[in-house]
């Protein structure tokens, strides 16, 4: 039934079809071409983008991935043990709280090391005229 | 319909030009599709200087993106596809002033003294009753008039099957006849071709 109705509908235009078909065409305004080709002219005289240096970014990523990673790692490491501690000893409480508090040194310089990284790949960039 | 062989052939050469480093060569395109483009955005938002500011930003995405263009299609498809994608982003972020489809109102009947001018103003208004059609059925039939009633062409424009496009086209006819249900009765082709003759004035 509806693709009768389509079809019928291709075949046969209706009026509102009609009315919308008999469309007068417009006539661009006459500085059109040379505002388009101006702007065109402006963009192609602007220099080509500078490409993210991934070679030199790449060491650095990986830097900051292994020591995230490693930190991860040894946070976890560390806290296993004081959490089971915490869950078996109520006495050894403060102890087993005390333990990842100590741990949080690590972390720190982990934290430190990615953003020396970090701040390192990008004064090499800086230096080379990428940034 | 608007591309011969003669103007993909055009196409093709300024393409390779443009793409070998010779920005000029992108005015052969804009001089070839102005036209067409200005029609289509005009067709989107019926507002002649944004119009034009929409088929500007159109060939500035055409130039910025021409390399991506993979020939599987002819330039004018791809062209066609890429304004359709920049209007109905303007369209979102800068919607058209206008009434609801129900607040439209209803063409007056034609009076005695100037019948040519009421039936355009009434012609008009129906086609400015398309741009208060919600965006999925107004698009269609925006694009399917713009095409010359090209359905395939139309769909390949809104990167739509073929099936879709006619649901599409049916139910935007069925919104327009319930809010125009006079206009099957009164309309002819006569009057068309008599609106079509102050065309040039």
């Amino acid at each position: 039934m509806k693709r009768t109705q389509i079809d019928n509908s291709k075949m046969d235009p209706s009026s509102i079809d009609r009315i919308l078909a008999a469309e007068e065409e417009l006539i661009p305004s006459s500085g059109f071409l040379g505002t388009v080709m101006e702007s065109v002219c402006e963009e192609a005289r602007m220099p080509a983008p500078i490409a993210f240096p991934w070679k030199r970014a790449i060491p650095g990523i990986l830097l900051a991935a292994g020591v995230f990673g490693w930190g991860g790692f040894e946070l976890t490491r560390q806290a296993i043990p004081a959490v089971r501690e915490l869950a078996l000893t109520q006495p050894h409480l403060s102890l087993a709280i005390e333990r990842p508090l100590e741990q949080a040194g690590w972390v720190t310089l982990a934290l430190a090391s990615s953003l020396a990284s970090w701040m390192l790949s990008r004064r090499l960039a800086g230096r080379s005229g990428l940034l | 319909m608007r591309e011969t062989t003669s103007s993909a052939k055009e196409d093709l050469a300024d393409v390779a030009q443009v793409l070998g480093g010779d920005a000029n060569a992108f005015e052969g395109i804009v001089r070839r599709w102005q036209g067409p483009l200005v029609n289509m955005a005009w067709r989107y938002c019926r507002d002649r200087g944004r119009a034009e500011e929409m088929a500007q930003e159109a060939f500035l995405r055409a130039w910025r993106g021409l390399a991506n263009w993979r020939r599987e299609s002819s330039f004018s498809t791809w062209l066609f596809a890429l304004a359709a994608n920049v209007f109905r982003s303007e369209l979102r972020r800068f919607p058209t002033v206008n009434l609801p489809l129900d607040e439209v109102p209803e063409p007056t009947g034609p009076s005695t003294q100037h019948e040519s001018l009421s039936k355009k103003q009434n012609y008009e208004v129906v086609r400015r009753a398309v741009l208060a059609l919600p965006l999925r059925y107004r698009e269609p039939v925006v694009l399917f008039h713009f095409h010359e009633m090209d359905v395939s062409a139309a769909a390949r424009t809104m990167g739509l099957p073929e099936g879709t496009l006619k649901a599409r086209l049916s139910r935007a006819r069925a919104l327009l006849r319930r809010r125009f249900p006079h206009l099957n009765e009164e309309s002819t082709d006569t009057e068309i071709a008599v609106l079509n003759t102050g065309k040039e004035a």
